[in-house]
């Protein structure tokens, strides 16, 4: 049996019934759910940590080789970067953006040490390994920025359209979306740059050049610009609101659609 | 017996329920009045802007009659007319109720929080002037614990039902924590007073009013702990303020859609809230479309209020039901209090006279073999068991049906079990722990 599989698929069943219960939670359900939201997520984050570690021994490398590994740990690190958000704001609907989303990733990424690759390039030079290291943590928090932004978008709307209070109830303030939103973006923002940077260097160190036309070398300095406008507007401009949390948005998809480009 | 009589917000007219009223100091007299006519072992008399009740304990009929006497001669009322409008209850339905008005189920606006202060003063009354005893002593701290459950529990208590709670409730969901935000008032008005006296009760970081009168504003400033300031300085205070409270006689926009617009520029994004309770409005409606503006009228914060109110009165059917099971349970228990000192008391009665018995006997049955005693004590004790059997097989029936005290009252006297009735004595709160059910056991 591969106990690895086998505890993965603990993770992400842990990480669905997490996400059903912050839906049930927001669908004007007993207070219970919410509460209860955080403890499965963080079941399923300790498993998922248990499945990485079994997949490294399997391999007997760190498991960050393949796309499919890189995103599993994008999974895990962006639940691990929620849990810590939910300690410090305690809010819970976090989850329900995050938890689908590492649900989907995990599903897409097959990690399953079928055929056994040879070491992947990137990690035998320290250079590569600290590369992704970095991206892999910058990802993470951007994704807390992306679901703080999503649900400041969605707040903003509700209060645009006079909803009841009823609906509220699970979501977090206004103001309280932006400070989570910003609060993580500042942690994202210089990850991300130390990812590109050290992707330039290990570029040149294998190929010569740091800088070779790539489609995924386009996005990664388009969403890193678009990030940049933010944060340099957020810290001295003074920049907050809904167009802010547009952009982040943007932002946050071109990452992604990179990282799926990695292979 | 336990019995409620009263009236209500529902059943009386106000002209009614004043006259019937007792004001708050003299409710330990009234009550001290009440249990000295006699008939009535325990009372507590509730009376509030929406209801004068008298909860208390005696036996039958003509305790009800005393409680409607006692009314009657209070407010100088005709029979007749209490008997159209007050209402009795009696053992359940008594209890029910008076756990429904704890819980604020029984209230004009369900779930607003007053009427548990305002039973716990009555409560404190009564207990001053004697007229709590076991009874309604565990009722009451009964009453209480099942009004904190249902406050818990369900979501009476939790939507917002008044325009101002609408305001602050929907200020917080766009500021979170209101400790901090800048606050701009302006109009010196009895609304704009009542909305700003909610948004700053639980403390924010600046207050500033602005008023064309400049001393009316700064007597409202002086109250809230803030600062008046000339109406011609409100372009400049505008782009500062987090929440502003827009309250004027005006009959025109005093605030513009240019205005907010130079507003939400200056703020670069940062949110603000405009509240416009004037009638005809003072703010620009349009400014709602602008961006990280936000404007509540008093139609759509009416709206919230209703949405608030409905949701109460779904979540209060849940509340119902828990209130209905409580009620069952401590009646219960209360029976089961009544039944065990008795049945606890005839096995001592009937075992001590069966010892006696053989201590009489013991010279004439000459001597016995250590065997042949036990026998015979195990004869004696295996009879007064059988003698005992259906006694208190129908003793325990009893106690989960009304009436249990006739009972209890008939077989203690067939037995001549001698001292008070059981509920006299002092007795643990239902909620108390395990050990002191066999401390009751052995009284």
């Amino acid at each position: 049996m591969d106990w690895a599989l086998v505890v993965l698929r603990a993770a992400l069943f842990f990480y669905a019934a997490g996400f059903v219960s912050a839906l049930a939670a927001l669908w004007g359900g007993p207070r219970g759910f919410s509460r209860v939201t955080p403890w499965l997520a963080g079941v399923g984050a300790v498993c998922h940590t248990l499945a990485l570690f079994l997949l490294g021994g399997t391999l007997g490398r760190c498991p960050l080789g393949t796309l499919p590994e890189v995103l599993s740990a994008v999974a895990w690190a962006s639940v691990v970067v929620t849990l810590a958000a939910w300690w410090r704001f305690r809010a819970e609907v976090l989850m329900l953006v995050i938890l689908p989303l590492a649900i989907v990733v995990l599903s897409i990424a097959k990690v399953a040490p079928g055929e056994m690759l040879p070491v992947p390039e990137t990690l035998r030079l320290p250079i590569g390994r600290f590369h992704i290291a970095a991206v892999v943590l910058g990802v993470a928090a951007l994704t807390v920025t992306f679901a703080a932004s999503l649900i400041y978008v969605v707040v903003d709307r509700a209060l645009k359209a006079k909803r009841p209070a009823r609906f509220f109830r699970a979501l977090p303030s206004l103001e309280g979306c932006d400070r989570i939103g910003h609060l993580s973006l500042m942690c994202a923002f210089p990850l991300l740059t130390l990812g590109i940077v050290t992707g330039a260097i290990y570029s040149e160190s294998l190929t010569g050049s740091p800088w070779t036309w790539q489609q995924r070398e386009i996005l990664a300095i388009l969403s890193w610009i678009i990030l940049g406008v933010v944060v340099v507007a957020r810290l001295g401009w003074g920049w907050r609101g809904r167009r802010a949390a547009l952009l982040t948005i943007l932002g946050f998809g071109l990452v992604f659609l990179r990282l799926l480009g990695i292979s | 017996m336990i019995l409620l009589y009263g009236v209500n917000h529902q059943s009386a007219p106000l002209d009614l329920r004043e006259r019937l009223a007792v004001p708050e100091g003299e409710l330990g007299p009234a009550v001290a009045r009440l249990i000295s006519g006699g008939g009535l072992d325990e009372g507590l008399i509730l009376s509030t802007c929406n209801r004068t009740e008298i909860l208390a304990r005696g036996s039958g009929a003509a305790s009800a009659e005393t409680l409607k006497l006692f009314l009657q001669g209070r407010g100088g009322v005709q029979a007749a007319e209490l008997d159209r409008h007050a209402y009795l209850h009696v053992e359940r339905d008594a209890v029910r109720h008076l756990f429904r008005v704890a819980s604020s189920l029984d209230s004009m606006i369900v779930g607003e929080p007053q009427i548990l202060g305002q039973l716990k003063d009555a409560y404190a009354a009564a207990q001053a002037a004697g007229g709590l005893k076991t009874v309604l002593e565990s009722l009451l701290q009964r009453a209480f614990a099942v009004a904190k459950k249902v406050r818990n529990e369900t979501g009476i208590a939790r939507a917002p039902v008044s325009i101002a709670h609408a305001a602050v409730v929907r200020a917080r969901e766009i500021f979170g924590d209101l400790t901090g935000r800048a606050v701009l008032i302006v109009g010196a008005g009895k609304m704009a007073r009542i909305a700003a006296q909610h948004i700053t009760a639980g403390g924010v970081g600046s207050c500033t009013v602005v008023n064309r009168s400049y001393q009316r504003g700064s007597e409202l400033a002086l109250e809230l702990g803030g600062e008046a300031l000339s109406w011609d300085r409100m372009p400049e205070v505008l782009e500062r303020a987090d929440i502003v409270i827009v309250s004027t006689g005006a009959p025109h926009h005093v605030v513009t859609r240019e205005d907010a617009q130079r507003v939400s520029r200056a703020r670069r994004g940062r949110p603000v809230f405009f509240l416009d309770i004037a009638v005809p409005r003072n703010v620009d409606p349009r400014v709602h479309d602008l961006e990280n503006v936000y404007l509540y009228d008093i139609d759509d914060l009416k709206d919230v209020a209703d949405a608030g109110l409905r949701e109460r009165h779904a979540e209060a059917r849940l509340a119902e039901a828990m209130v209905d099971r409580e009620a069952g349970a401590y009646l219960e228990w209360l029976r089961a209090l009544e039944v065990d000192p008795t049945i606890v008391a005839l096995r001592d009665h009937l075992h001590a006279l069966g010892t006696a018995e053989l201590d009489r006997f013991r010279g004439r049955l000459g001597d016995l073999t250590p065997e042949q005693r036990r026998v015979v004590e195990e004869f004696g004790a295996s009879l007064m068991n059988k003698v005992l059997h259906h006694p208190i097989l129908a003793l325990k029936r009893s106690a989960l049906r009304p009436g249990a005290g006739q009972l209890v009252a008939f077989l203690r006297e067939a037995f001549g079990l001698e001292g008070s009735r059981p509920e006299d004595e002092r007795r643990p709160a239902p909620d108390s722990p395990a050990p002191e059910r066999s401390a009751r056991d052995r009284s």
